[in-house]
């Protein structure tokens, strides 16, 4: 779809040079990571962490096991997760973005999430992991901002443990027109006035609304998926598609 | 319908792990649980519930699908009969009730809330004042104290209306006598069914 092998890729609405893209999605990141908590809450009615939630309860997450949570942000899924593998298991929170990761560890470290965190600044494409190294691997609201989703998608299966699973977590399109309609206009309208308002910057939840609508959809990641050697691969849709969970397994 | 379930899944537990961090026993309690998982199916609900317990707490999840210790397939009109181990078998048999696994561990997860020992008084003095919790704590305990003795009063009476002066329900004696020869006429239709089959063949 975007990830096309020639030398421009979508940002946004916008084509851009490939090598450009990364630092164009790190300065939207840089812009907004102060206020990124406080806007998903008010741009999702708090219902993202509803998403969130649904994906941990997919993740079979068990004592013990090793997770990487890629793009993690502010480390709601890691804090989540740590708690569940407990002082036996590791709980990586990597994201491309040095304000996201600094956001991220210094909201963990005050809400006493420590011990068995550890926070890696990564790219997706190129995780800089061994082989079969993690039981379960997330991505929340990240996998629309990488360049390349297919390296990226391989690049986590190298990473993922026999028998690991890959949940990815990311919006995608309504199955009803009518909230298609609805949506459209909430993020092209509210949305950036919103943006502008807390967190002073339109452009940058313009750009995540754009985003949204040159992801692949539901079907299309699917596909993805099981081209880059996933297996059983299924998903959920979530608020009438808004936001759709994809798993796959590496058997 | 994936999300409907989940808000009072979240707040239920946050509850319950609340209630749980509240007694000082708690930790010994989980740490006996730890690592158990069991499951429960509801005939009315779209949905299975999964319990696990570690020595933090327990989780609840609406999406799990993993393998479980004990999982409990039953009715909603069923689960206050499941609290005595005596109605089990009938209800297994009575096809109201199917367990595959470990049966005690319900009772043990219910044990973990019922055995909850929360110093309320302590609770309330932390936010209140001392003063304060011990007044409410103290108009709490004769109020409860005052509903009981009317409540009990209330069913006396009404007792005693229905089955002595209206004669409207048997008194307890009759109905155990009904229940009494009712059992005896089941053993002897049973028997006079075996016994015409037995000529029939």
């Amino acid at each position: 779809m975007n990830d096309r092998k020639d030398d421009s890729i979508d940002f946004g609405y916008q084509k851009v040079a490939r090598s450009e893209k990364k630092s164009l999605v790190a300065n939207v990141f840089q812009s907004v990571a102060a206020k990124y908590d406080v806007m998903n809450d008010l741009m999702s009615f708090g219902i993202h962490r509803l998403w969130k939630r649904y994906t941990i309860d997919c993740s079979g997450v068990r004592k013990g096991m090793k997770v990487l949570d890629i793009a993690g942000g502010t480390g709601d899924l890691t804090a989540q997760f740590s708690r569940r593998v407990g002082p036996e298991g590791e709980v990586v929170l990597a994201d491309i973005n040095d304000a996201m990761l600094k956001v991220g560890r210094d909201k963990l470290r005050d809400r006493g999430v420590v011990g068995n965190v550890r926070y890696v600044q990564a790219d997706a494409e190129e995780l800089p992991f061994d082989d079969n190294s993690f039981d379960i691997i997330t991505i929340a609201f990240g996998l629309r901002n990488v360049t390349d989703k297919d390296k990226a998608l391989r690049s986590m299966l190298r990473v993922l443990k026999p028998g690991g699973r890959l949940l990815i977590l990311e919006f995608s399109k309504p199955v009803s027109a009518t909230l298609n309609q609805a949506y459209d206009f909430y993020s092209f309208n509210i949305l950036p006035k919103m943006g502008q308002v807390v967190a002073n910057d339109a452009d940058s939840y313009q750009y995540l609304a754009e985003s949204i609508r040159m992801h692949p959809d539901q079907e299309t990641l699917k596909s993805m998926m099981e081209t880059a050697g996933y297996e059983k691969v299924d998903y959920q849709n979530m608020t009438g598609g808004v936001v759709a969970l994809h798993r796959g397994y590496k058997f | 319908m994936t999300l409907l379930p989940l808000l009072p899944t979240v707040l239920f537990e946050k509850l319950a792990n609340t209630l749980l961090k509240k007694d000082a026993q708690s930790p010994e309690r989980l740490r006996r649980l730890a690592g158990k998982r069991i499951r429960l199916k509801l005939k009315e609900l779209p949905f299975t519930t999964t319990v696990s317990v570690d020595d933090a707490g327990i989780y609840i999840s609406t999406a799990d699908s993993d393998d479980v210790d004990c999982c409990i397939s039953t009715e909603l009109g069923v689960l206050p009969e499941l609290q005595d181990t005596a109605n089990l078998t009938r209800l297994i048999k009575a096809d109201q009730l199917d367990i595959d696994g470990d049966p005690m561990l319900a009772q043990q997860l219910v044990g973990l809330f019922k055995s909850l020992d929360v110093d309320w008084e302590g609770e309330l003095a932390n936010t209140l004042g001392d003063a304060p919790a011990h007044w409410l704590m103290t108009l709490w305990r004769k109020s409860r104290s005052h509903v009981e003795k009317r409540l009990e009063e209330s069913k006396r009476w009404f007792k005693g209306v229905v089955t002595d002066e209206k004669q409207l329900l048997p008194t307890r004696e009759e109905f155990n006598e009904f229940k009494d020869n009712m059992q005896q006429l089941r053993a002897k239709v049973e028997r006079l069914q075996r016994q015409f089959g037995e000529r029939k063949s």
